[in-house]
C-alpha cells in the first residue's frame, strides 16, 4: 500500500522540524517547552532507525529518550525549586 | 561505488538524504547552541546535536551501525546526567540552598508491588539468561531492578554494593578474553561467542542492579 522509503522520508522531515522547533519554536524560552519540542525530533529517529531495520538501536533509542527527557525535566524542576534563572 | 555487496540496494538509494538530515539538524542544533547563553537550554539542545550523530552513523545501514548506535547511546545518556548533575549542584553553590534529589517523594502504595515482584522477576531473570548477550543484560537487569525497587529492607551492606561492581568487572574481562580468542584462534568461536555473550549479559545485568541498589535509598523516602 505505501513504499518503504515513505516512513523514512516522514522520518527525516519530522526530525528536521522537530529540532527546528526546538531551537526557534514559540515558547522555547520556557525549558520544559523546549524539551518536550524534542521529542518530535526522537520519534522521527525513531522513524528512520525502523526503515533502516535496526532493531536493539531503536529498542535502545527509545529507551534512553524517554530517561534522558525524565532527567532533563528533573534538572529543570531542581533548578526552579533552588529559584535560579531559566 | 566503494560498498560491500551484502550491503541493500535500498539503503545505498537513502544514503544521501539521511547524511542530508543529519548535517542539516546537527548544523540547526549548534546554531541553537550559539545563540543561547543559558545553560539549561544549552544542555537540552546537546540532545538535538545527539540525535543528528544517530542519524549518520545510522545512515550506514549495516550491523556495524547498529553496533556504533548502541555506546553512542549510552554515551550521551551518561554525559546529559553527569552535566545536569553538575549544573545543578553550581546552581545549589551559587544560591546557597540546598534541594531534595528527587522533587517528590516517591511512595507506590499498590498491591502488585508487594505480591508479584518474586515471581515477575524470576521470569524476567530466567528469560534474560535464555537471550544472553545485551539484550538478556537488559531483560535480567530490570528483573534486579523491580525486585530492588519493591522491597522493603534498605541500606544495604557497602560489601553487597562493591561486590555487584566486581561481577561487573569480572564480567568484563570475559568479554575481552572472548573477543581477543575469536581474532588469535577463530577454531573456539563458539566457545568466544559464548564468553562474550555471557560476559556482557553479566555486565548490563549487574550494572542495572548497581543503579537499583543506589536507587533505593531514595525511593522510598518519606
Amino acid at each position: 500500500m505505501f513504499e518503504l522509503t515513505i516512513w523514512f522520508y516522514m522520518g527525516c522531515i519530522m526530525t528536521i522540524v522537530g529540532s527546528l522547533a526546538t531551537v526557534w519554536g514559540s515558547g522555547v524560552n520556557d525549558p520544559i517547552v523546549r524539551t518536550l519540542n524534542t521529542e518530535v525530533s526522537s520519534i522521527g529517529i525513531s522513524l528512520i532507525l525502523l526503515t533502516y531495520n535496526h532493531m536493539l538501536a531503536l529498542l535502545t533509542f527509545v529507551a534512553t529518550s524517554v530517561f534522558i527527557s525524565l532527567i532533563l525535566l528533573r534538572a529543570i524542576t531542581r533548578l526552579e525549586e533552588i529559584g535560579s534563572e531559566l | 561505488m566503494l560498498v560491500p555487496e551484502f550491503v541493500p540496494e535500498i539503503f545505498c538509494s537513502l544514503y544521501l538524504p539521511a547524511i542530508y538530515t543529519g548535517f542539516i539538524v546537527g548544523f540547526i542544533g549548534l546554531i541553537g547552541i550559539a545563540i543561547n547563553k543559558n545553560d539549561i537550554h544549552v544542555l537540552i539542545l546537546t540532545d538535538i546535536v545527539g540525535l543528528a550523530m544517530l542519524i549518520i552513523v545510522g545512515a550506514v545501514g549495516t550491523d556495524l551501525a547498529e553496533a556504533l548506535i548502541l555506546p553512542g547511546l549510552v554515551v550521551e545518556l551518561a554525559e546529559i546526567m553527569a552535566i545536569s548533575e553538575i549544573l545543578i549542584s553550581r546552581e545549589m553553590r551559587k544560591k546557597g540552598k540546598n534541594t531534595s534529589l528527587l522533587p517528590t517523594p516517591l511512595v507506590f502504595d499498590m498491591e502488585i508491588m508487594t505480591t508479584a515482584p518474586n515471581f515477575l522477576s524470576l521470569i524476567l531473570i530466567g528469560y534474560g539468561i535464555f537471550l544472553t548477550g545485551f539484550t538478556g543484560g537488559a531483560v535480567a537487569g530490570g528483573g534486579i531492578l523491580l525486585y530492588i525497587l519493591s522491597r522493603k529492607a534498605r541500606g544495604l551492606p557497602i560489601l553487597l554494593i562493591n561486590g555487584l561492581g566486581a561481577i561487573s568487572g569480572i564480567a568484563w574481562c570475559l568479554w575481552i578474553v572472548g573477543f581477543l580468542l575469536f581474532f588469535v584462534n577463530s577454531d573456539f568461536w563458539l566457545l568466544s561467542l559464548f564468553l562474550s555473550a555471557c560476559g556482557l549479559l553479566l555486565k548490563v545485568a549487574s550494572k542495572m542492579g548497581l543503579i537499583g541498589t543506589l536507587m533505593r535509598e531514595e525511593f522510598k523516602r518519606e
